[in-house]
């Protein structure tokens, strides 16, 4: 769990987009640890939203994560 | 089936929770309502008003208006929030181009989903709408309510919000139409932990799923549509609050073909009612119909003169796949090849019922247009039992959640998926048989494609072998 909060993290503080969507998340930590299953990863970014340190997106239809204090994160 | 809820429930009790006493409700006069002019011109919105169906504008005039008279501490967001946006919808006819901006980082803490921000842009002219944002409020099933629920709900909204509301548009929940973000974490605090009640789905989850009445009131029903979509509701919790999909997904629940709820068309999952063994038939109530002793269609088309009930010409003839016909005086149904469609039970409620051996059909992929076209639900798997706690429904839902959250593209829906892979791919994830139930349509493509573990030998193949017997 540490492990791929660690990999969610590296992704979301260096990816080129500051938005992305759950499977760029996915993607990303199975770079690192191939054999984490996505529920794993979705339990690790739900955790990593409760600490604070990721926030949701939304466009109201479709929803995206990032970083807190990235881009853009306060309220326009 | 008695409903017992998952949680300990306290009756709500308006008296207790109300915000406003019968006066501040109450505080304006029809004479006044008439005289009411809106402080921006809307003269397209005034037009709208004099159609014949009743219009959007004049609730918000009546809300504008009670807001006007209601004193300034008892509204946490502007008076004129209703009133801006009148005049902002003025100003988008005006133009023909919206002024709203979607989405954002609003949300409560934890949720990923049940709130949409919306914002002016421009707010220099509607101040009171430069946050404008929805909150899905989660249906109970079937939409049963009481007043001391709408009225507190009611309360509430008005005191933190617009006091705007939709109820169950397209989207199925009731929607809370315009507040600002700092009023979003104190409302879901209130729903919460007064009203005992959750906000619904919004984004790449689980939308808040939605059922018909089914057999809190409907005779049809062959399943306990409110109890399923209850029971879904609490296992995929997860899935309705922290969006891990490529986009949006739906579960509808009707208990019968007549689908009341639209499933086929409005849902990824429309789950459908059925029934195996023969339509029961009441042949002493089927002459009542014919001799006219009992109106048809449970007088749904009283109050003109249609003539006399003719069973041939609105039952018989009009059964889709011509399985009825009259025999001795007693109407004959042949079963194997009755599509359920349920005209003939609704046309003759009283002589023609469902059979007893019910289940569920469970159709995949309906969807508006947004990639593709609109489409409805394929009709996958014909008949399943389907009793709480369904786990051999959560089984076949898993299946497809690891399927299209794997394949799927960003923001493609299941229906899109389908259409991408092929039908013979979601069935390979379900692990189901072709059904003839299954086909819409005589085969249009001349091809069959093998698959190499269902040719003797796969695609390899012995050339020399080939060769001793067959000459170059
Ligand atoms: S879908 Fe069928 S069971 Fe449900 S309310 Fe309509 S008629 Fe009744
Ligand atoms: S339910 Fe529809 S298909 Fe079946 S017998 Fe009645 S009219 Fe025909």
């Amino acid at each position: 769990m540490e492990e791929i909060k660690k990999a969610i993290l590296d992704f979301a503080e260096t990816s080129k987009k500051t938005k992305f969507y759950f499977k760029d998340i996915e993607k990303a930590v199975k770079k690192v640890i191939p054999d984490a299953k996505p529920r794993e990863i979705k339990k690790a970014a739900t955790a990593l939203i409760n600490a604070e340190k990721l926030i949701y997106f939304s466009t109201g239809s479709s929803t995206m994560y990032g970083l807190k204090g990235r881009g853009q994160t306060e309220d326009h | 089936m008695a409903f017992e809820p998952r949680e300990e429930q306290t009756k709500l009790i308006y008296d207790e929770l109300r915000i406003y006493s019968d006066e501040e409700l109450n505080n304006y006069t029809e004479e006044e309502l008439k005289n009411f002019k809106c402080k921006h011109d809307i003269p397209d919105l005034d037009e709208m008003e004099k159609g014949p169906w009743p219009s959007y504008v004049a609730d918000a005039k009546r809300e504008a208006l009670h807001r006007r008279n209601l004193a300034e501490d008892r509204m946490l967001i502007h008076r004129d929030v209703v009133e801006d946006l009148l005049g902002q919808v003025q100003l988008s006819f005006d133009e023909g181009e919206t002024h709203w901006k979607h989405g954002g980082i609003v949300g409560v803490f934890g949720y990923g989903g049940g709130v949409i921000g919306r914002y002016s842009d421009v707010p220099d002219k509607f101040p009171s709408i430069a946050h404008f944002h929805t909150i899905r409020v989660n249906q109970p099933a079937s939409k049963f309510y009481d007043s001391d629920y709408l009225r507190t709900i009611c309360d509430l909204w008005e005191f933190r919000g617009s006091g705007l509301m939709n109820m169950h548009g397209s989207t199925g929940d009731m929607v809370m139409l315009g507040t600002f973000t700092e009023q979003l974490e104190p409302i879901f605090f209130e729903l919460t932990h007064k009203l005992q009640q959750d906000i619904g789905g919004s984004g790449s989850n689980l939308r808040t799923p939605s059922c018909c009445v089914g057999k809190a009131r409907c005779e049809f029903a062959c399943i306990d549509t409110q109890d399923m979509c209850y029971e879904f509701t609490h296992y995929y919790q997860d899935e309705l609050h922290r969006p891990a999909f490529p986009y949006k997904y739906k579960f509808k629940f009707d208990g019968c073909p007549n689908c009341c709820v639209a499933s086929i068309a409005r849902s990824d999952m429309s789950f459908i009612g059925t029934w195996r063994d023969p339509i029961r038939i009441d042949q002493e109530a089927v002459q009542a119909y014919i001799g006219g002793e009992i109106e048809p269609a449970g007088g749904s088309h009283r109050g003109r003169d249609w003539g006399k009930f003719d069973i041939q010409k609105e039952v018989i003839d009009r059964c889709p796949t011509h399985c009825m016909h009259m025999e001795d005086g007693k109407l004959m149904i042949n079963m194997a090849d009755c599509t359920r469609c349920m005209h003939c039970i609704n046309v003759m409620p009283r002589a023609l019922r469902p059979g007893t051996d019910t289940g569920v059909s469970i159709l995949f992929g309906a969807k508006a247009p947004i990639l593709e076209g609109a489409q409805m639900g394929i009709l996958t798997i014909p008949f399943m039992r389907c009793e709480s706690p369904y786990d051999n429904i959560k089984e076949v839902v898993e299946k497809i959640w690891e399927w299209w959250p794997e394949e799927g593209k960003n923001r493609e829906r299941l229906g899109e998926l389908i259409q991408r892979q092929g039908v013979r791919k979601l069935l390979e994830v379900l692990d189901i048989p072709p059904m003839p139930q299954m086909v819409r349509e005589p085969r249009s493509n001349p091809y069959i494609f093998w698959k190499e573990e269902d040719v003797p030998g796969g695609w390899d193949r012995d050339i020399n072998d080939y060769r001793s017997r067959h000459k170059r």
